[in-house]
């Protein structure tokens, strides 16, 4: 009989499965009653209930199934870049291409990466652990989870979890920002109508970025690669499938991989530990940093150009896409509500995204 | 101990390249911008 029981795993419950659990059972809470990025967080949550099962042994390396999914998606490389390519199928560079001096907006909002990475040394980290730290300030879920893997694969759960916290909660992190950093005129900028794009620049955008990218920061291939491939999937009109399918059904597999592979590393054990406080802080200064890294840079551009930027967008370029520009045309609207930020502020927007991923590949590469 | 040499390096480099990549694709999309008008109003 005693032995019966021993098979079960109630017997072998922990105050840190108990724990994992709320967590676990916060996070489907908070996808199913607050939309924080449910898509994610759902799996993720799952993921982390069942991983602190006892005796399921679903981490065991070599057997567990999450495991597999872990190993063969994460650890391989290949679920980040798939992510990338659905990403580009499903991005327009329009906004961009016809404003390029936004881009450097993206890369302003890069500053915060690197503030994180300090602050994380100071506090004790490792460089690689730093690198995976600081990247969290890019918001780009994919890009920390590759960095993540490459570098600290141990604080996989946690900086995951932090990105795509603080991704969901863009739009309560990023306003007292903006609003400490303009002015009431400033934030009434209004800026001019976008040119149309032609189509043939938008197909030669994915194949020149690549080109240059890649050149600059071979390391940043793998993700670089597949979003421009994506994009030029959507962009190029004549394969239609391959792009809808990037955009829809891979992305969807490729997403429920990610979420459980990464709520799977979530066991007591291992997320149960005060370094993973440390991560969710440095997390969020990095977060806070590259709003206002994007924001400042705007108000230092408008000393030299003729045409003002509306600072609001600055924000955007952290990659949380399309939310953040979704913040700085709201927060536009408040102070005038004929102000249409929305399609501008997309310009920094994924051009965050290309400069989360550029910063990604340098870490990669020298600390790797 | 952390090495802060290579963290400087890695700070220095990779501001410096995220900012040098997208200026050059900044002026990369001005250019090809110009060839593809250019292209255009001659056919």
């Amino acid at each position: 009989m005693l032995d019966m029981v021993m098979t079960t795993g109630v017997v072998h419950l922990t105050i840190g499965n108990l724990i994992m659990w709320l967590i676990a059972f916060l996070f489907i809470y908070l996808a199913i009653t607050k939309n924080y990025e449910p898509l994610l967080l759902v799996p993720i949550g799952f993921g982390i209930l069942v991983v602190n099962l006892p005796l399921t042994f679903l981490m065991h390396e070599g057997e567990g199934l999450l495991w597999k999914f872990y190993h063969y998606g994460l650890e391989w490389e290949v679920i980040p870049p798939l992510i990338f390519l659905g990403l580009g199928a499903l991005t327009d560079f329009g906004p961009m291409i016809a404003n390029p001096k936004t881009l450097i907006l993206g890369a302003g909002a890069q500053f915060g990466v690197y503030v994180a990475f300090f602050g994380a040394l100071i506090l004790g980290f490792q460089i690689p652990e730093a690198c995976s730290i600081g990247i969290i300030g890019g918001a780009d879920g994919p890009t920390t989870i590759y960095t993540t893997v490459h570098l600290a694969p141990h604080l996989l759960g946690a900086t995951a979890v932090a990105a795509y916290s603080y991704m969901s909660l863009v739009p309560i992190i990023q306003p007292p920002i903006m609003r400490l950093l303009t002015t009431e005129k400033e934030r009434k900028i209004k800026m001019r109508q976008l040119r149309p794009v032609s189509k043939k620049e938008k197909i030669l955008f994915p194949l020149v970025t690549v080109l240059v990218i890649c050149l600059i920061v071979p390391a940043s291939a793998p993700l670089m690669a597949m979003f421009m491939l994506g994009n030029l999937f959507k962009e190029c009109g004549v394969v239609k499938r391959l792009s809808d399918t990037a955009a829809n059904e891979l992305m969807n597999i490729v997403t429920i991989l990610l979420g459980i592979s990464v709520g799977a590393t979530m066991s007591a054990e291992a997320f149960l530990k005060p370094q993973v406080i440390f991560v969710f802080i440095m997390g969020l200064v990095a977060f806070a940093f590259s709003t206002a890294a994007g924001i400042l840079l705007a108000k230092f551009m408008n000393l030299f150009f003729k045409e003002k930027i509306n600072p609001l967008i600055g924000s955007a370029g952290v990659s949380a896409v399309p939310m953040a520009a979704r913040v700085s045309q709201i927060m536009g609207a408040k102070y005038d509500p004929k102000n249409f930020l929305l399609m501008h502020a997309m310009g920094p927007n994924v051009a965050g995204v290309i400069g989360t991923v550029v910063a990604a590949g340098v870490f990669i590469a020298l600390a790797g | 101990m952390i090495d802060w040499n290579l963290a400087v390096k890695i700070f220095s480099f990779g501001l410096g390249a995220v900012f040098s990549s997208l200026a050059i694709l900044i002026a990369a999309i001005y250019a090809f911008g110009k060839i593809v008008k250019v292209t255009e109003k001659k056919s």
